[in-house]
């Protein structure tokens, strides 16, 4: 661990700034239609449902002007390991998965291996489950600021306050989560020199001997508990201090409100997935 | 004055804790290497177990959502982009290890804690690893090997590195030399 800067590493789904519709949506919308399709999209078996919702799912990335090409280069580490862990389903987990509107017929066996057409769609269909949900995410996170996707849940949450979800609370406990991020990153990268320089060794013992690597990473790990926890005293003491006393009553400087795009967005995201929803086992193929 | 669900104390801890999630998983800290096929053992769900043992279930269970939200967004293989596989069974960490360090903290400390990061652990790879099976991304028998392989050295890892943090944050609550 010779690379001390930590801070860039820290960015979820990083926000990219743009003047598109979806840009434009209040962020209740957009997490409402992203929730819709995530739905429809875990549901979905067959072939055709599968096509649709990529389309679907495609035009929206090019509708909000994310470049295709920043969010594929996200999963290019990881492209060796999902092809093995594709032909891995595909050749050795045909026996339990029964395939959507077809009967199971078998496409090729020798020994262990045991392709079916059901290993087949289980594949394929995966792989193209995993590129919508991929662009669902991107679509979000890309498109709304963090500060934004927390008022907005918030705000979701706020009429389940009436029985008894401290909607507040948790959207306060997602602020504190995302102020601290930078602040523990930088914590980190200090706690890491020190340690550096008073001779720990950080560097990796190899694998069988995890256990005293874990050991060194707690050398690390430890000292950052400890400061995040100095840290979070101090900040309860200041909001008693305040006399904090929860969410109830609470306005908030940013409102947000709906504008018209907001309400055809909502519909035609809810309809689509309630359609996609009912009709998903009767696709014909 | 009805006292909230979530007091001040539960909200900053259950947010701080979630940070340090989200920090060891964006930093490389949070897997450290063990001679398994996977390559790592992960840390990242320790702080959803250390809220569930200092602060109580709901804490934990905060933690553990966060966490899973944002393994999640994270996600690059297919089978973690799936919010079932990811988030679910990431709920119930902290209330595991709630439970386990509930019930066994009059015997012993060290033992509760322990046994608290083994069940949490568990609790993260048997409950990933099962929806995996039940989604149909891998074949039962992919998933206990690795569930073995993978399970034992990070329930041991969290175990250590729980004790540690917990021994020492409760020293500090007490300010100084406190007895456990």
């Amino acid at each position: 661990m010779e690379d001390f800067e930590l801070l860039r590493y820290v960015t979820i789904g990083q926000y990219l700034p743009g003047e598109s519709i979806v840009h434009r949506l209040d962020p209740r919308t957009k997490i409402s239609v992203f929730l819709f399709l995530t739905l429809a999209v875990t549901f979905n078996r067959s072939y055709t449902g599968n096509a649709i919702m990529l389309a679907v799912t495609l035009g929206l990335v090019l509708l909000s002007g994310i470049s295709l090409r920043y969010i594929v280069s996200g999963i290019k580490p990881a492209l060796p390991f999902i092809m093995i862990l594709s032909i891995l389903q595909l050749l050795f987990y045909s026996e339990a998965y029964a395939p959507y509107g077809m009967t199971t017929q078998t496409l090729f066996q020798w020994g262990w291996i045991h392709v079916t057409n059901g290993s087949v769609q289980l594949v394929v269909v995966s792989l193209l489950r995993f590129v919508e949900l991929l662009f669902l995410t991107s679509l979000l996170t890309n498109t709304t600021t963090l500060a934004d996707l927390t008022h907005g849940i918030e705000a979701m949450l706020r009429p389940f306050s009436r029985v008894g979800l401290p909607a507040h609370e948790l959207s306060l406990v997602a602020t504190v989560a995302l102020r601290f991020l930078p602040l523990l990153a930088e914590q980190l990268e200090i706690i890491m020199k020190a340690q550096a320089s008073r001779g720990a060794d950080i560097a990796l013992r190899g694998r069988l001997r995890f256990v005293a690597t874990a050991r060194q990473a707690a050398v690390l790990i430890v000292p950052l508990f400890v400061d995040a926890f100095r840290r979070a005293e101090d900040l309860i003491l200041a909001m008693q201090a305040r006399c904090y006393v929860g969410g109830r009553g609470r306005t908030s400087y940013v409102r947000l409100r709906f504008a018209r795009l907001d309400y055809i967005a909502y519909a035609a995201g809810l309809l689509f997935a309630a359609a996609m929803l009912v009709c998903r086992n009767r696709f014909p193929f | 004055m009805k006292e909230p669900v979530l007091s001040i104390r539960k909200i900053v801890i259950a947010g701080v804790l979630s940070a340090i999630s989200i920090l060891l998983g964006a930093t490389m800290l949070g897997f450290i290497p063990v001679p398994t096929p996977a390559g790592h053992a992960t840390i990242m769900h320790v702080p959803a177990v250390i809220g569930g043992v200092m602060e109580g279930p709901i804490v934990g269970a905060i933690v553990g959502t966060i966490f899973g939200i944002f393994s999640f967004i994270q996600a690059t293989i297919p089978a973690f982009k799936d919010p079932l596989v990811a988030i679910l069974p990431r709920i119930f960490i902290g209330i595991t290890a709630y439970l386990a360090y509930a019930g066994l903290k009059r015997v012993n400390v060290y033992l509760a804690l322990t046994v608290a990061a083994i069940v949490g652990t568990l609790t993260n790879t048997i409950g990933v690893l099962g929806m995996g099976v039940l989604r149909g991304y891998w074949a039962p028998g992919v998933a206990l090997t690795v569930g073995l392989t993978q399970g034992i050295p990070e329930a041991v890892v969290a175990a250590i590195i729980t004790v540690a943090v917990v021994v020492v944050w409760k020293r500090i609550e007490t300010g100084g030399k406190a007895k456990m």
